[in-house]
């Protein structure tokens, strides 16, 4: 009897590490599709479209991604154009256009305004969360793997993340995101580009409260190294070239 | 300076690799001047003694270009208030090279500057004050300078020599002087060095602090002490005619200025912001009593006067708000100051306080937020008891109607 069950112990805990380890592969197949390389610019272009399908509001975004959880995120709509937000991991950190001086902010205020855009089109699925494999679905004619991500770090966006990506290339398909508060906030889908091998938009319903239709869509990804001091936060006062 | 601005802003936007980025601004003001106060005591004796901004419009505009190492930025003005002669403006607020050599960031010419890391009261703002609690942004101006600046992943060090050639008669910060700033990263941490070395004011230390202490609130603090410091002072102590203000830039010893500030951010997009600082370069609570006598010892000499002598008691009491150039009126302030970000729309409520005379200053504002153009509307309410310093403040109340265009 004891025999029996340290054998069926030792295969359970065989099977949850492999399991884990098929989860971790399975994400960053799936953050392939949307980031590409570890150092790299990314332009993006933010639409967000009222009930009628009008476009309220347009924004853009470089944002140069680094590992180690290193972002900085340069607005360049001309009603944002000179406001810059730094994320260093947990830390956060924002310079207003026509200041000098970068100010220290929470991961709260990050969301405020249009800068958590950016937060959403560089972190990462396999190292911001940790997943579960609940099963095989449909999703429309295809079948696809259905999983549930807790987040790692308190300060990502969403705390946690229902994803279905495709069964044969773990493509992401779409994904319903939650607030620390378990709220759905947001019901995201994902358009691949023509060869299938990038995301080349993702499309955010609004669940919270407006019903409004986000589009995020990248508009150009190319590997790029930037000098360590660009992520220093008093670096924010100096302008950065994008050439 | 001008024709250089527009020269230097001809030149970089011409360049292939240049960018041209600005803001055009229609502006409509109503204020009301305030019945309490010196400047209102001079124009009741004789009218225009000190004239003041009226109700009316004000069109700016704001370019900034840059192309390669060189920065240039232009403002310009027009304005149409009741009570004063139409006024255009056009200021350099910045032009600068900049580059690096050895691992150093370097930059020379106007440039603006500005650190610390309180809202409502920067007291290590040591190189160039930006505007606080400003109605509508405005494009700050910056000063001569050469800046070397270092960074590592979390350390910087900025020395900054501003204003080169020697100046005399600056006052106000606006001297020949040496300033360094250190920064250290320390996790959800920011720290801060400051060291001032001035032609006229000598040495200063500040240091500031930054803390991120959970998801939601953030706290921070700032310090500066001065062996000396300048000030606005009136030199005669008692109510008596003169033929020239009294009121001089002094500069004393000793002084200190200290701020705490907290806020919070809810998920609801709420935020409220708490700040209180101790500003030793005011006026003391004795020295406003003193202006209040001297005020009071000045209308009393007037009502005594033939009406053709009248004008000169008039320019006396006019010179008496000089005592509101200082950095803060009183020495002990709070500010709060509570917002909403609600999709395009940011409504935002603020009051500044001074306990030690309940004198209040309240401005409620809302701003609306699209692609390239913005409007804003709000209103300041300058008021509290009649002895209060910022009811005697020439304005009681200014209402406002901006729409920006952003290019």
């Amino acid at each position: 009897m004891k025999i029996k069950t340290i054998v069926l112990l030792t295969l359970a805990l065989g099977l949850g590490t492999a399991q884990a380890a098929d989860v971790a592969a399975l994400l960053r197949d799936a953050d392939r599709y949307r980031a590409g390389a570890d150092q790299q610019q990314i332009d993006t272009q933010v639409e967000v479209l009222n009930a009628d399908g009008s476009i309220e509001k347009e924004r853009r975004y470089t944002v140069l991604s680094q590992p180690g959880h290193r972002s900085l995120v340069l607005m360049q709509s001309p009603a944002e154009k000179g406001q810059k937000v730094l994320m260093l991991g947990d830390d956060f950190w924002l310079l207003m256009p026509g200041s000098q001086r970068p100010m220290r902010i929470t991961p709260t205020q990050k969301l405020l305004g249009d800068a958590s855009t950016g937060d959403i089109a560089t972190l990462s699925w396999a190292e911001d969360y940790e997943g579960e494999l609940l099963g095989e679905e449909r999703c429309g004619e295809a079948a696809c793997l259905h999983l549930s991500l807790k987040a790692r770090r308190k300060s990502v966006s969403y705390q946690r993340i229902e994803l279905w990506v495709g069964k044969q290339r773990h493509e992401p398909l779409r994904a319903e995101l939650y607030v620390q508060s378990e709220k759905l906030a947001k019901q995201a889908s994902f358009v691949l580009d023509k060869a299938q091998s990038m995301v080349l938009e993702m499309a955010l319903q609004d669940a919270l409260s407006n019903k409004k239709l986000t589009h995020v869509r990248y508009l150009a990804r190319k590997p790029r190294q930037v000098p360590e001091a660009w992520f220093n936060p008093m670096f924010l006062a100096r302008s950065p070239s994008l050439e | 300076m001008i024709p250089s601005a527009l020269l230097a802003l001809a030149l970089l936007t011409g360049s292939a690799r240049a960018e041209l980025t600005g803001q055009l601004r229609g502006q409509w003001q109503e204020r009301s001047a305030a019945a309490l106060g010196p400047l209102a005591a001079a124009n009741a004796l004789q009218a225009g003694t000190a004239p003041q901004a009226g109700s009316g419009a004000l069109l700016d505009a704001e370019l900034r270009a840059s192309a390669g190492p060189l920065t240039a930025a232009l403002s310009l003005q027009h304005s149409r208030l009741d009570g004063l002669p139409p006024r255009s403006t056009a200021a350099l607020q910045e032009l600068y090279l900049s580059g690096e050599a050895l691992g150093w960031q370097f930059s020379a010419g106007r440039k603006l500057v500005a650190w610390d890391v309180g809202y409502a009261f920067r007291p290590n703002d040591v190189v160039a004050q930006e505007e606080r609690r400003t109605l509508l942004s405005n494009m700050p101006r910056g000063r001569p300078l050469l800046q070397a600046e270092y960074f590592s992943a979390e350390t910087a060090w900025s020395l900054v020599w501003v204003n080169p050639e020697p100046r005399q008669q600056a006052h106000f910060g606006d001297e020949q002087a040496l300033a360094l700033r250190v920064y250290q990263r320390r996790g959800a941490l920011d720290l801060h060095g400051f060291a001032r070395l001035g032609e006229h004011t000598h040495e200063s230390l500040g240091a500031a602090a930054a803390w991120v202490a959970s998801d939601s609130i953030e706290l921070h603090a700032s310090w500066r002490y001065a062996r000396r410091n300048e000030v606005w002072r009136n030199r005669n102590g008692t109510a008596a005619l003169l033929p020239a203000s009294p009121w001089q830039v002094e500069a004393l010893g000793r002084r200190q200025q200290a701020l705490l500030g907290a806020s919070w951010t809810g998920e609801n997009r709420l935020s409220l912001m708490a700040e209180a600082w101790w500003d030793g370069n005011a006026l003391s609570a004795a020295q406003w009593r003193d202006w209040a006598n001297l005020n009071g010892g000045l209308r009393a000499i007037a009502s005594q006067l033939p009406a053709p002598l009248q004008g000169a008691a008039a320019g006396n009491l006019a010179w008496q708000a000089q005592a509101f150039g200082n950095s803060s009126l009183r020495r002990r302030n709070v500010f709060v100051r509570l917002a909403w970000d609600h999709e395009a729309w940011q409504p935002a409520l603020d009051l500044l306080y001074t306990p030690e005379d309940g004198g209040r200053i309240v401005t409620a504002s809302l701003a609306w937020t699209g692609n390239r153009w913005r409007i804003d509307a709000g209103l300041r309410s300058w008021g509290g008891p009649a002895a209060s310093v910022i009811a005697q403040l020439p304005q009681r109340r200014l209402a406002y109607l901006a729409s920006s265009w952003s290019f």
